[in-house]
């Protein structure tokens, strides 16, 4: 407790002095961290440098979640490195589970079995269903719409429950997208859970319907992000769609079964964080028709190919190098492996999307923004800490 | 197919490259060092607008760094890789953040931060994740992860730790 004699008294003449020092000697400037102690921000920080309300320039901090996977890789085997793959983003860990899986399948030569292909795409979909609900809760509690937060937690726990039953894990399956399949089968009776939680996602996308206008009056027009802007800064995903760019990595660059699949892509000219909202909403509707086509085509047969059924410890990879591209919630996720006829990879790169997604083209679009809409913005380019450390 | 065969053969004629196919949609080719500020304009103007990534990887036993550059056709919907080796004791590079923008830059920043690489014309190249870093770019294959952090974070003496250093 205080003393009262130990209080320092402020008169007004002596707090007027202060504030006219720090106007001077700031020029009425100020720096700002947005993050990484913010509540909502992740392991992130950008540093804004404000003038009243507005954004004069603003710089990304990144590095609090440097694991440096890619050089922890060289040191492990792939099986070891499926499951190093999950953490590369927390939020859709099984989409990286197949990036990883693609990259050590084409090195090693391995023909994945059918089944196994229906499979992964499955997860790859279950697994962006889940990231987008998430995209949605944390823009919404974000702009101080805590209902869509709750709704989208509370839905997103259906998927994690597939998870559970399917991989064993509810957000880490532990590599069971693994080099020459899945680890497992799916078990009897998950067909028709799948069915019955994507008719739960269909009711939330319904209530979701009601566009609150807490919602629609932060996105509307804020941070607008030009076409020409967009390639520039290499955004990709829902971001680079949302400016206008007809373009999705299971389509142009098909891998697994996506080209015998039948989905739209969703497309909007505006640009800005509502644009990029609906996206978001528009692709969970598309995730759920691509779901639906795999569970009726679901072939049988093997889940893994033969030669990894039981787990090799030492299988040498041919020499060479390949890089694979896979459309993951947040964009473009990138893997290029280079192996030396070694056990472990020699090199394996990972370009996350939201490297580009938080730095470059979150420090475009602060720029001139109001502090007010440094939320907005931030959330609307669905982006993960982890993947852009790595 | 066709469009991406056109581009095969006018890229091996004009800069006399080898274009090696992997498999559908995926190019490789291996290019001088000189040679790579007139290849990557050509191949902007040719529609590879998208640097998806870029990567250096170290081979120690060559003393060479090779630069690796995925660039991505949005209108053709091929992916090329360009390739080139520069020498591990003096790592310099033009940069080509003059081509693919921003985009480039902070890939850049990033292999100059792990790898030591100095992109000639890149505007900023600080520091990106490591902080206060001053030992030797980590991600080369002569920096060993496991014995530095034996020697900077286990103690020998210590019962739990010393396992580490049988």
């Amino acid at each position: 407790m205080l003393k009262k004699n130990s209080m320092i008294e402020i008169t007004r003449g002596s707090l007027d002095t202060m504030t006219n020092q720090i106007k001077k000697s700031t020029d009425n400037e100020y720096d700002l961290y947005f993050g990484p102690a913010h509540p909502g921000s992740g392991n992130f920080s950008v540093k804004l440098r404000v003038e009243g309300e507005q954004i004069i320039s603003a710089r990304a901090d990144p590095g609090y979640l440097h694991r440096g996977f890619e050089k922890l890789m060289e040191y492990r085997l792939p099986i070891q490195n499926a499951v190093l793959s999950d953490r590369i983003c927390i939020l859709e860990s099984l989409n990286w589970n197949l990036a990883h899986a693609e990259a050590v399948d084409e090195l090693m030569g391995i023909e994945v079995p059918p089944r196994a292909k229906y499979i992964r795409v499955l997860m790859a979909e279950l697994s962006r269903i889940q990231s987008h609900i998430i995209w949605y809760g944390v823009l919404s509690i974000g702009l101080g719409f805590d209902t869509g937060f709750k709704m989208a937690f509370a839905y997103r726990d259906y998927i994690l429950d597939l998870f559970e039953l399917i991989t064993g894990g509810r957000v880490y399956p532990a590599g069971y997208i693994c080099p020459g399949g899945v680890r497992k089968d799916i078990p009897k009776g998950a067909k028709g859970r799948i069915l019955k939680v994507l008719d739960k996602i269909n009711e939330m996308i319904e209530l979701e319907k009601l566009e609150n206008p807490s919602l629609t009056s932060r996105t509307k027009g804020v941070g607008v992000l030009s076409i020409k802007d967009a390639i520039r800064l290499g955004a990709t995903g829902p971001v680079l769609r949302a400016s206008g760019m007809k373009t999705d990595v299971r389509r142009d660059d098909p891998y697994e079964i996506y080209d015998e699949l039948d989905f739209e892509i969703p497309v909007r000219k505006e640009g800005d964080a509502y644009a990029r909202y609906l996206i978001g909403i528009e692709e969970i509707k598309e995730s759920i028709k691509i779901l639906k086509q795999v569970l009726s085509r679901l072939p049988d047969g093997d889940f893994i190919d033969s030669s990894f059924r039981k787990p090799k410890l030492s299988a040498k990879m041919p020499i060479g190098d390949v890089y694979i591209r896979n459309e993951i919630a947040r964009g473009e996720a990138g893997i290029y492996m280079v192996s030396n006829g070694g056990n472990s990879p020699y090199r394996c790169k990972i370009r996350g999307p939201s490297f580009l997604h938080m730095i470059p083209v979150l420090e475009y679009l602060l720029k001139g923004a109001q502090i007010a809409d440094v939320p907005a913005i931030y959330w609307s380019l669905n982006i993960c800490p982890a993947d852009m450390d790595r | 197919m066709s469009k991406k065969e056109d581009i095969l053969s006018s890229f091996s004629s004009k800069f006399d490259v080898k274009v090696k196919t992997q498999r559908d949609r995926r190019l490789w080719a291996s290019i001088q060092k000189k040679d790579l500020l007139d290849i990557s304009a050509w191949l902007k103007e040719k529609g590879f607008t998208h640097l998806s990534s870029l990567s250096v990887t170290d081979w120690i036993d060559d003393g060479k760094y090779e630069l690796t550059y995925h660039l991505w056709s949005y209108t053709d919907n091929v992916l090329i890789t360009l390739k080139t080796k520069i020498s591990r004791k003096n790592p310099v590079i033009k940069s080509v953040s003059s081509i693919w923008g921003e985009n480039a830059q902070i890939h850049e920043r990033e292999m100059h931060e792990l790898f030591g690489v100095k992109f000639e014309g890149n505007s900023d190249l600080s520091p990106l994740f490591l902080e206060d870093w001053s030992g030797v770019p980590p991600f080369k294959k002569d920096f060993d992860w496991r014995e530095y952090v034996k020697e900077k974070f286990y103690d020998r003496n210590n019962e739990r730790e010393s396992g580490y250093y049988d």
